[in-house]
C-alpha cells in the first residue's frame, strides 16, 4: 500500500475493489445466512420459546434451561458417554503413526502406492455406507461372522444389540475409516526427515529398528503432538451421524450423545423442547469453542505452529 | 596367513551382506503382509457384497456365504433401478451434488480470492469472522430454525447451502491464491485486464489442481450427505439416497422403500436387494475416486494440513 493510496478514503477504496467485493459476496452472504444468522435464535436458550409469539416477545426466563441441564441425570448420561468413546478413540491415536511407520519402510513404490490407494478409500465413504457395511459383517440373521459362526457349529450372536461391546464396535468403524487418511500427515512429517540422519546412524550401525526409534519418531514428535493436542480439544465431540445410525432401542443408553438428544427431543418432537435443547447444544458449543482455543493456545505458545 | 584371514574376512563380509539381504527381504515380506492384511479389510467387505448381491435368487440360501456366484443374475439391480424409491432419490442425489458442487467451489474460490488480497478494505474483519465460523456453531436447533425461517424447510437448497462456503477450504484456498506469482496478475493489470476477468482468465487457469481436489471434495461430501437430508427433507419422496440406503438396510419392510409392486420385490431375497442397493449408492464414489487418487501426490492436501 502506497503512501498516496492510504490518504484515500475508505469510500474510495470501496469503490476502487468492487469487483473484488463482488467476487467475495456469495461465500461473505452464505457465511453470514448460514452461520451467523442463526446464532440469533440463541436467545431462546434464555426464554420459554414459544414459536406462536415468536423470538422477541416469548417470555425470559434467565438461566433456567441451563440449571434444569445441570440437573437433569440425561446430562451426566450424555456426558457420560460422550468421554467414553472419546476416550477410546483416544486410545486409538497411535494407529496411524504405525501405519504411516509401516508404509515408509516398504521399499517397492508400486505395492506402497497400492496400499495407499486401497487404505485412503474408506474416508470418502459415508457413515451410511460404513455402517451397512456392519450391518452385513455383523447382523444376527445376515451377517457374515454369524453366517460363518452357525457353519461352524455355534450360535449366533447379536452383535450389534450387545451393549457391552457397542463401544469396541463404534472405535474399529472410526479407525477403519480414518487410519489411512490420517496417517497423511505423518507420511508428510516423515518426509521432511533429512536423509543425512539416517546414513550417518547406518555408518554408526544403527539398524532399522534402532533408526526408527532415534531418528524418525523424534523428528516427527512435533507433529504427533500437535495433533494430540488438536484431538484433545474435539474431546467434546463425536462423529454424531455415526453414533446416531449405529443407535438401536437395546443400545440406546450407550449411545445417547448430545447431538443425538437434541435431535430426537428437540427436532422430532416439535417446538415445545426448543429452548431446553438449544441450550444444551450451546452448552456443548461453548465448552469444545473453549476447549479448542485453549489447545490452540497450547500449540501455538510451544513454537509449533509452523507444523499445522 | 595375512591372505588367508583376508580371504576369510571378505568372506564373512560377503555372507554378512548375504545374510542381511535375507533378513532385509523377510523384514519387507513383514511389513507388506501386515499392510495387505490392512488393505484387505478395506476390499474383502465390499467384494463379499458385490458378489452376493449378483447372486441369481434361485442359487441363493439364506444363511449361506458365498466367495463367487454359482448363477449370475442382475435382478436385484432391475428391481432396484426400476423401483420409484430409487428413482426419487436418485433424483434428489444427482441435484444436491451437480447444483451444489460448483456453488461450493465458486463460493469458496471467489471469497479466498477476495480474502487474498492484502489491500482491501475490511479484509482483516472478514478473515476474522469466517474463521471464527470454525471455532463457534449456533447449533442443531437455531439452524433448523433458520432454515425454516428462511424458507428452505423440504428444499433441496436446504442441503447444498449450508455446507456451500467453509473456513477451512476457504483458507486453503486463499493462502494457495497468496503463492501464485503476482507478475501475471501485475501485467494483466497494465494491459487493462479487470479484477473479474483476470480471476476466471488467469488465476483460476493457474490453479486447476487445486480446484479439481475441491470439487472432488465437495462431490463426495454432498454425494454422501445424510443427517441434513433427515434433518431438513420431510417429505420421503425428496431424500436423497444415503437415506434410501441407510432406509433399506434397517428396515424390515423393503419393499415399501423400494416402492415395487409386492411380489416382484418378494422374488429377489431381501439381503440380495439389501447389498444391491449399497453397490449402486457407492458406485460413484469408486469412480471418481482414482481421480481424486491423483491430487494426492500433488501435495495439495500436505500443504491443505499445513495452511
Amino acid at each position: 500500500m502506497t503512501v498516496r493510496e492510504r490518504k484515500q478514503s475508505v469510500f474510495v477504496r470501496l469503490i476502487k475493489y468492487r469487483w473484488l467485493y463482488l467476487l467475495g459476496f456469495p461465500g461473505m452472504a452464505i457465511i453470514f445466512l448460514f452461520n451467523y444468522l442463526p446464532m440469533g435464535s440463541l436467545i431462546m436458550a434464555f426464554e420459554e420459546y414459544d414459536p406462536w409469539v415468536g423470538l422477541i416477545n416469548s417470555p425470559f426466563v434467565g438461566l433456567k434451561h441451563f440449571a434444569k441441564l445441570f440437573n437433569d441425570p440425561k446430562f451426566f448420561l450424555m456426558l457420560r458417554n460422550t468421554l467414553t468413546i472419546s476416550a477410546l478413540s483416544l486410545l486409538t491415536f497411535p494407529a496411524p503413526i504405525i501405519l504411516a511407520l509401516l508404509l515408509n519402510e516398504v521399499r517397492s513404490a508400486a505395492f506402497k502406492k497400492t496400499i495407499q490407494t486401497t487404505i485412503y478409500l474408506p474416508h470418502f465413504l459415508s457413515w451410511t455406507i460404513v455402517v451397512s457395511l456392519t450391518f452385513f459383517l455383523l447382523s444376527s440373521e445376515q451377517g457374515l461372522i454369524n453366517k460363518i459362526i452357525i457353519s461352524g457349529g455355534g450360535t449366533a450372536h447379536s452383535f450389534l444389540f450387545d451393549k457391552s461391546i457397542i463401544y469396541y464396535i463404534l472405535v474399529i468403524q472410526s479407525v477403519w475409516k480414518g487410519v489411512g487418511w490420517g496417517s497423511i500427515v505423518y507420511l508428510a512429517a516423515i518426509a521432511g526427515i533429512d536423509q543425512g540422519l539416517y546414513e550417518a546412524a547406518k555408518i554408526d550401525g544403527a539398524n532399522k529398528f534402532q533408526s526408527i526409534i532415534h531418528i524418525t519418531l523424534p523428528c516427527i514428535l512435533p507433529t504427533v503432538a500437535v495433533m494430540l493436542i488438536l484431538k484433545m480439544g474435539s474431546i467434546i465431540s463425536v462423529d454424531f451421524e455415526q453414533v446416531l445410525l449405529m443407535t438401536n432401542a437395546l443400545v440406546k443408553d450407550k449411545l445417547e450423545v448430545f447431538e443425538v438428544y437434541i435431535y430426537n427431543n428437540g427436532v422430532k418432537s416439535g417446538s415445545t423442547q426448543f429452548s431446553y435443547t438449544t441450550a444444551i447444544g450451546m452448552f456443548k458449543s461453548v465448552v469444545s469453542t473453549i476447549l479448542v482455543i485453549s489447545t490452540n493456545r497450547i500449540v501455538s505458545s510451544n513454537g509449533m505452529k509452523g507444523i499445522i | 596367513m595375512t591372505q588367508d584371514i583376508a580371504r576369510s574376512t571378505s568372506k564373512g563380509k560377503q555372507f554378512r551382506r548375504l545374510g542381511m539381504k535375507a533378513s532385509e527381504n523377510i523384514y519387507q515380506l513383514i511389513i507388506g503382509f501386515l499392510l495387505a492384511l490392512l488393505a484387505a479389510t478395506m476390499v474383502l467387505p465390499f467384494l463379499y457384497i458385490i458378489v452376493i448381491s449378483f447372486t441369481d435368487s434361485t442359487a441363493y440360501t439364506s444363511g449361506m456365504f458365498y466367495l463367487w456366484p454359482k448363477k449370475w443374475s442382475l435382478e436385484a439391480y432391475v428391481l432396484i433401478l426400476s423401483g420409484k424409491g430409487f428413482i426419487n432419490a436418485l433424483k434428489a442425489s444427482l441435484f444436491i451434488t451437480f447444483v451444489g458442487t460448483p456453488i461450493n467451489v465458486c463460493a469458496n474460490a471467489g471469497l479466498a480470492y477476495m480474502l487474498s488480497k492484502d489491500e482491501l478494505v475490511g479484509r482483516k474483519l472478514i478473515n476474522r469472522l469466517v474463521m471464527f465460523t470454525m471455532l463457534f456453531g449456533a447449533g442443531m436447533i437455531p439452524n433448523f430454525i433458520n432454515i425454516k425461517n428462511l424458507g428452505l424447510i423440504n428444499s433441496w437448497f436446504a442441503n447444498i447451502l449450508p455446507s456451500a462456503c467453509g473456513a477451512w477450504t476457504v483458507m486453503v484456498m486463499k493462502s494457495f491464491f497468496q503463492e501464485l506469482p503476482r507478475d501475471l496478475e501485475e501485467a494483466a493489470e497494465i494491459d487493462g485486464c479487470g479484477t473479474i476477468r483476470m480471476f476466471f482468465r488467469i488465476v483460476l487457469p493457474l490453479s486447476l489442481a487445486m480446484l479439481a481436489t475441491f470439487t472432488l471434495f465437495a462431490f463426495v461430501s454432498y454425494w454422501n450427505c445424510y443427517f441434513s437430508a433427515i434433518l431438513y427433507l420431510t417429505s420421503s419422496s425428496k431424500q436423497p439416497l444415503q437415506v434410501y440406503l441407510q432406509k433399506l438396510v434397517l428396515s424390515t419392510d423393503i419393499s415399501e422403500v423400494v416402492d415395487v409392486a409386492d411380489d416382484l420385490a418378494k422374488k429377489v431375497p431381501q439381503e440380495v436387494m439389501r447389498m444391491a442397493s449399497l453397490v449402486v449408492v457407492v458406485f460413484p464414489i469408486l469412480c471418481i475416486y482414482p481421480f481424486m487418487q491423483k491430487y494426492f501426490a500433488k501435495g495439495v492436501m500436505v500443504g491443505a494440513v499445513k495452511g
